[in-house]
């Protein structure tokens, strides 16, 4: 019962993380989401630096020993989502250099052939071609 | 004037400049019409294949053989009077005999995909190892059971042009294979597998795909729909 609320907290973060994932991830919203989730974080730092001691007491709350234990575990589930965000990321990219190199590919591979077929076109009879 | 000016041959090439040339050569003595996707190859095969009569796409960086696939079908579509597509190996274990049996069984329209499999009749030998591996990832597959698929990763495959205009390749590794027989299952498109014969060389043996591979098929399949636009 004591660890209950951290529980709760760290597999809520988890859940979100798998919605996330399954979800499309590049919604406009989804990244205001994102937006806001730094800001509150940012406020959140400046917040624990000033008074330390307000962390350890919401840690207690939470069931958490340590404020720095409560830090240590929100940091794992924020790097949690950097990873799939750097992922997503990733793959996004990958998809669009796939795209670039294969319009540039067959571009270039129709002139190119053309001129290498240029002469055994002129070859064949007119109309051969079906 | 050949019997297949209709149809296409699309040959994926990393790094295969020592067998290429003979591949193309041999398969041209029946199919006049073939494209290579270099898929960014660092030793010659550019060169080779431009010594040949087979048409050269150069992906100007390694993508993978499912993207260099899905390049290979772009421009074949676009070449005038092409009908059917047939996807060949590099490392000269397809026969073209096979793709003719294949080109038919389309002309006489019993289907728009034709999947080549290794165990239909065992007619070669498959080695051991390999054949408890794919059998395996046929049956497990859920979509390769619905199409009553045996061999679910055959790089042999003849398509007409509906199902080639359908296809949309986004693995660009070796998870296509999947994603193809995945497409396939879930268009109203008819499958038909027949058998093949696959030629174990000691060259295809070497660039064959690493069974520790699988891993990373079943990883990047499992990932499939994540991060798409």
């Amino acid at each position: 019962m004591k660890y209950l609320w951290i529980q709760l907290l760290l597999m809520a973060g988890t859940g979100v993380l798998v919605y996330a994932f399954i979800r499309r991830w590049d919604a406009a919203h989804t990244r205001a989401w994102k937006r806001m989730a730094f800001f509150a974080f940012v406020i959140a730092n400046v917040y624990a630096v000033l008074r330390p001691q307000d962390v350890t007491w919401i840690a207690n709350k939470l069931g958490v020993g340590r404020g720095t234990d409560l830090v240590l575990y929100l940091l794992v589930v924020a790097m949690a989502f950097m990873t799939l965000n750097t992922f997503m990321r990733f793959r996004s990219l990958e998809k669009k250099l796939t795209d670039l190199a294969r319009t540039v590919a067959v571009n270039d591979g129709q002139r190119v052939n053309k001129e290498r077929f240029a002469e055994d076109d002129a070859v064949l009879p007119v109309g051969s071609e079906r | 004037m050949s019997d297949y000016d209709d149809v296409w041959l699309v040959i994926p090439a990393y790094n295969e400049g020592t067998v290429i040339a003979d591949v193309i050569e041999n398969a041209r003595k029946t199919f006049p019409n073939i494209v290579v996707i270099d898929d960014g190859s660092t030793d010659n095969s550019a060169e080779t294949i431009m010594t040949t009569g087979a048409h050269l796409v150069q992906h100007p960086v390694n993508l993978g053989q499912g993207a260099a696939l899905q390049t290979g079908f772009n421009y074949a579509l676009k070449q005038p009077g092409a009908k059917y597509f047939a996807t060949f190996d590099a490392d000269g274990q397809h026969q073209t005999h096979d793709v003719e049996k294949m080109v038919a069984l389309l002309r006489a329209d019993e289907a728009d995909v034709v999947l080549g499999s290794r165990f239909i009749e065992q007619t070669g030998e498959v080695p051991w190892i390999k054949r408890v591996v794919l059998r395996t990832a046929a049956t497990i597959s859920p979509t390769a059971r619905k199409l009553n698929l045996t061999d679910s990763h055959n790089g042999l495959r003849v398509i007409n042009r509906k199902a080639a205009s359908a296809l949309r390749i986004t693995m660009n590794g070796m998870a296509h294979a999947s994603e193809i027989v995945a497409t396939l299952a879930s268009s109203d498109l008819r499958v038909m597998e027949v058998p093949v014969d696959i030629l174990y060389t000691e060259y295809s043996r070497s660039k064959g795909q690493s069974l520790i591979n699988g891993v990373n098929i079943l990883f990047d399949i499992s990932l499939r729909e994540r991060g798409r636009k």
